[in-house]
């Protein structure tokens, strides 16, 4: 069957079925793969399994990919980014031959001095190193993340975990089983294949098991919570215990030349030839010392390669094939040649002896994958299969340690030479062990390195290091997973806004109106005529239940026990610092329970602050959030009651609809509740009505306004007409320790109130004194849109005594105000003070209307 | 990554559903004198702690867990 080609580096190479990346390169003939970190050798296939970093390419844009477990697709774009100017012929290759001038920690030592050196040097080194530039131009995929909860979760699909699989499900658990690959898909045929075969249909057959292929486990937390990273998903998995079945990689054993291209590991060298059908090369030594190397032995025979020699244990020597030439109980010394193997030199019964060869596979042990056990400090873990083996220790012969961070032995014995005598800061110092394979193939050799030179007493030195998360690769976006699912609140005005054309912006999760086109007409609609503005975002909290009278009493540090019915209050918040949290407007209902408007912003934590004082009081009192059951219009300015009496017959004059009270009318025949509302300085009726109606409430409102020229307006205008009355805004106004006094709301505590939340820390905060307070502020020859002003450092002669939080150009004032906090100097607190070149005067609040005639009319 | 947290109502859920809300607290501390440290500095324990958790994104209950600060443990 033909398949669609894909391109490397500019030329076509065939694809065939069940191809990887890898495999159709290497039939194509590539033999280097990439160029190594920092001194770029050449390097080949070896793992075969996705372990070490050699077979990574780039391929779409994406760097760091592991040609030898993606699959191949016709049409993809794959090159190599490492080496100039291109990794077959590869300059900076020069950089291996200076490798002796060249120590570990070489540029740091050497660039550190002149310091000018450093940015021109720094931009050449990464010109030289990593592994290719990221895809920063590529499209955004969005990567959503799940939870899963189950019994058991089992990491790895081989033999081990399907048949801990089928255990644990036969037993009544649900399962979670997940692997890196589709299940038996990286396995060559064999015994451990037939057995995977045999398993797979059962697991999938059972309905307690949720089999995730390629997801790739990152880590093992608390919980235990296992994060399985799969194809556009991050999966968090829940489990009551795990089982890892991550298996074992090959051994990367340590002698001169291990890196040479040429040089492959068993199952990396036995798949191309028999799963893929590639020859690995034509004179092939083979050093088998475990059950498994026999099998890749027989394998790559089976397949056709020639095996010119196997050097295997005594115990083997009858298996070995009659063609190939057994080498009992041989060492390997080295592999040599000059960008890919050419000879091995070999000890046979105390004679060194060099065979040449173009290939060298090695089989001689395993390293149990098992970081994900090593991570989990006390959960409930079970290790099986191979990565529960108990492994010799590796021997150091020399070569590279770690692949990855292009780590040789002799520069670990410099390394230690310099003084670092332990294999955490060994790993620091060289970043062996900290690459992609995070010391999956090397962390071992480290480790024993370390503890074959330690001081005997020095019991941590030759510990492994610290095994951590991730274990895998795994892409940012992948992990940001969930940073894509935001909820965006909408009132129920939302369609409206937009079809008039307002312009919206994010304000506390909710999507609100900052003005409809022209603010200053909306500014002045308030002021002179009638405005409208949605203010469904506020929070609107029913407070109800034997205790509610209380509730208040404790969380709100005025005065409750005389709000009367039909009359509301501006209430505090204060957390048990006495530090100013959330306000609110608390209206008290006839029958004892309470109507709480909160800010938009902060009705979460309203609603948590009252339930949790209702738990931890132990009071009686039910809560119920009607913030998304009500929407709320604001209809403000001196001209309300000429236009709400066109839409109700209501009493709505000053003896029965006071300020500040509230009261339930029908407007344009929609029950409502009124609100007498002060925020933005006029008269003004918040009408809470059913969220399903507000758009005809709001249509109803503008066509019954049209005589008085109503406008509606947004968040833009409103920050103008706050200001000009000196509201506060909290959080913007204000510093997280701000008391009630600080930003002059000192009226809105009781303190004769025997207790309420914070009264234990206002009564001691009142025996210091009083250091910063929030002021109104005027200021001469600001610029013409004084809210630049908002954030300039307030000062007195040479030194910064507070800052701007608010500032505006009032039209009504003609001035431009602010607000802003001051610390008080030697003489008290300044009076006169600057902001950038502008000169402000410390004033009192309001600064519009400030006896309150025009809210109360 | 993922603490589980043991709501009364809801079951173990992970904690990105919960608001974290400090060290229990006497629920009335009256002596101003020792009233103000205790609420401004945490006993920060290492080992067992009894700590305040609100179900935001569930049931919206507070209750009171005891978590090992050094495993993270709950119960």
């Amino acid at each position: 069957m033909t398949r669609e080609p894909l391109w490397f580096e500019g030329r076509e190479v065939p694809v065939l079925e069940g191809d990887t990346v890898a495999s159709a390169l290497f039939r194509a003939g590539v033999r280097t793969f990439s160029r190594s970190l920092k001194t770029h050798r050449r390097r080949g296939l070896y793992c075969g399994t996705g372990e070490c970093p050699n077979c990574t390419v780039t391929v779409d844009g994406v760097p760091g990919v592991r040609s030898c477990v993606t699959p191949a697709t016709g049409g993809m774009r794959v090159r190599r980014d490492r080496g100039w100017p291109s990794a077959e012929h590869d300059l900076l290759h020069a950089a291996d031959f200076l490798h002796p001038l060249m120590p570990v920690g070489f540029l740091t030592k050497t660039f550190i001095r002149p310091r000018f050196a450093w940015p021109v040097a720094e931009r050449m080194i990464r010109r030289t190193t990593g592994s290719g530039p990221l895809p920063v131009d590529a499209p955004i995929t969005r990567t959503v993340s799940r939870h899963v909860r189950c019994d058991a979760v089992v990491v790895g699909a081989g033999t081990a975990g399907l048949s801990a699989t089928l255990e644990a499900a036969t037993g009544g658990e649900r399962v979670t089983l997940c692997d890196l690959f589709p299940i038996g898909s990286r396995v060559p045929p064999g015994p451990t294949l037939d057995a995977i075969l045999e398993l797979e249909p059962i697991a999938r057959a059972n309905p307690n098991i949720e089999i995730l292929e390629d997801h790739a486990a990152l880590g093992l937390f608390e919980g235990p919570t296992v994060p399985l990273a799969g194809p556009a998903e991050l999966v968090e998995v829940h489990p009551q215990h795990v089982v890892v079945a991550t298996g074992a990689t090959e051994l990367h054993p340590l002698f001169p030349g291990n890196d040479l291209p040429g040089v492959w590991l068993g199952r990396a060298a036995s798949a191309m030839a028999a799963l893929h059908g590639v020859p690995v090369g034509r004179r092939v030594v083979v050093v088998a010392s475990t059950v498994e190397g026999m099998e890749h032995l027989h394998a790559l025979v089976a397949a056709g390669t020639s095996v010119i020699a196997a050097i295997v244990p005594a115990a083997f020597v009858d298996e070995v094939p009659r063609q190939t030439e057994a080498i009992v109980d041989g060492e390997l010394i080295e592999a040599h040649g000059r960008g890919r193997v050419r000879s091995v030199l070999v000890r046979e019964g105390g004679e060194r002896r060099r065979i040449a060869c173009d290939t060298l596979v090695l089989s001689m042990g395993l390293a149990p994958r098992d970081e994900l056990a090593r991570m989990a400090v006390g959960e409930p873990v079970d290790v099986v299969g191979d990565a529960a083996l108990e492994v010799d220790e590796p021997r150091l012969g020399g070569g590279y340690l770690c692949l990855c961070e292009d780590v040789a032995v002799h520069d670990l014995e410099q390394a230690w030479a310099e003084g670092f005598r332990s294999v955490e800061i060994l790993k620091r110092y060289t970043t062996a062990a900290m690459g992609p394979c995070r010391g999956a193939m090397c962390a071992r050799a480290l480790a024993c390195f370390a503890r074959d030179r330690a001081d005997v007493a020095d019991v941590r030195a030759g510990v492994r290091t610290t095994s951590r998360p991730p274990v895998r690769p795994v892409a940012l976006e992948t992990l940001a997973a969930s940073v894509h699912e935001v909820i965006e609140k909408r009132t129920g005005l939302h369609d409206v806004h937009v079809a008039a054309g307002a312009t919206l912006e994010w304000s506390g999760g909710w999507k609100r109106p900052l003005t409809y086109g022209d603010q200053r007409e909306e500014y002045l609609a308030v002021r002179e005529r009638v405005g409208l503005m949605d203010v469904g975002t506020l929070g609107r909290f029913l407070i109800a239940g034997r205790d509610a009278m209380r509730l208040a009493d404790a969380v709100f540090p005025g005065r409750i026990d005389d709000l009367a019915p039909s009359r509301s209050r501006y209430v505090l918040a204060l957390d048990e610092a006495g530090y100013v949290a959330d306000d609110g407007l608390l209206c008290a209902l006839d029958d004892g329970s309470y109507l709480l408007t909160s800010t938009s912003g902060g009705a979460e934590r309203m609603e948590a602050r009252l339930r949790e004082w209702a738990d931890r009081l132990d009071l009686h009192v039910h809560l119920l959030d009607r913030t998304s059951e009500l929407g709320a219009i604001l209809v403000a300015g001196p001209r309300v009651r000429d236009l709400l009496h066109g839409l109700t017959d209501e009493p709505i004059e000053p003896a029965t609809l006071s300020y500040p009270g509230h009261r339930e009318i029908v407007v344009a025949g929609i029950p409502c509740r009124a609100i007498r509302n002060g925020f933005v300085g006029e008269l003004a009726f918040e009408l809470h009505h059913p969220r399903s109606r507000g758009p005809e409430l709001w249509g109803a409102l503008l066509r019954a306004g049209e005589a008085f020229q109503v406008s509606a307006f947004g968040l833009d205008a409103l920050e103008v007409l706050r200001l000009e009355k000196g509201h506060v805004y909290l959080g913007q106004d204000t510093l997280p320790d701000d008391t009630p006094d600080k930003l002059g709301l000192g009226w809105a505590v009781e303190m004769t109130k025997p207790w309420f939340v914070g009264k234990p820390s206002l009564e001691r905060l009142a025996r210091l004194p009083r250091t910063r307070r929030l002021a109104g502020l005027e200021f001469d020859h600001a610029p013409a849109d004084a809210a630049e002003l908002r954030g300039v450092p307030l000062t007195v002669g040479d030194s910064i005594v507070g800052r701007v939080t608010s500032s505006a150009s009032s039209p009504v004032l003609d001035r431009a105000i602010g607000l802003g906090w001051i610390r008080s100097g030697d003489e008290g607190f300044p009076t006169e003070l600057r902001a950038g070149s502008t000169v402000g005067r410390v004033v009192p609040t309001p600064f519009y209307d400030p006896e309150g005639a025009r809210v109360r009319g | 990554m993922t603490l589980q947290v043991p709501c009364p109502n809801c079951g173990s859920r992970p904690h990105s559903e919960f608001t974290f809300g400090g060290e229990e607290r006497p629920h009335v501390p009256r002596d101003t004198d020792t009233g103000l440290p205790r609420v401004l500095v945490p006993e920060n324990a290492e080992g067992p702690q009894r700590e305040r958790w609100f179900h935001a994104f569930g049931c919206r209950t507070w209750f009171t867990v005891t978590r090992d600060t050094r495993t993270n443990r709950i119960g």
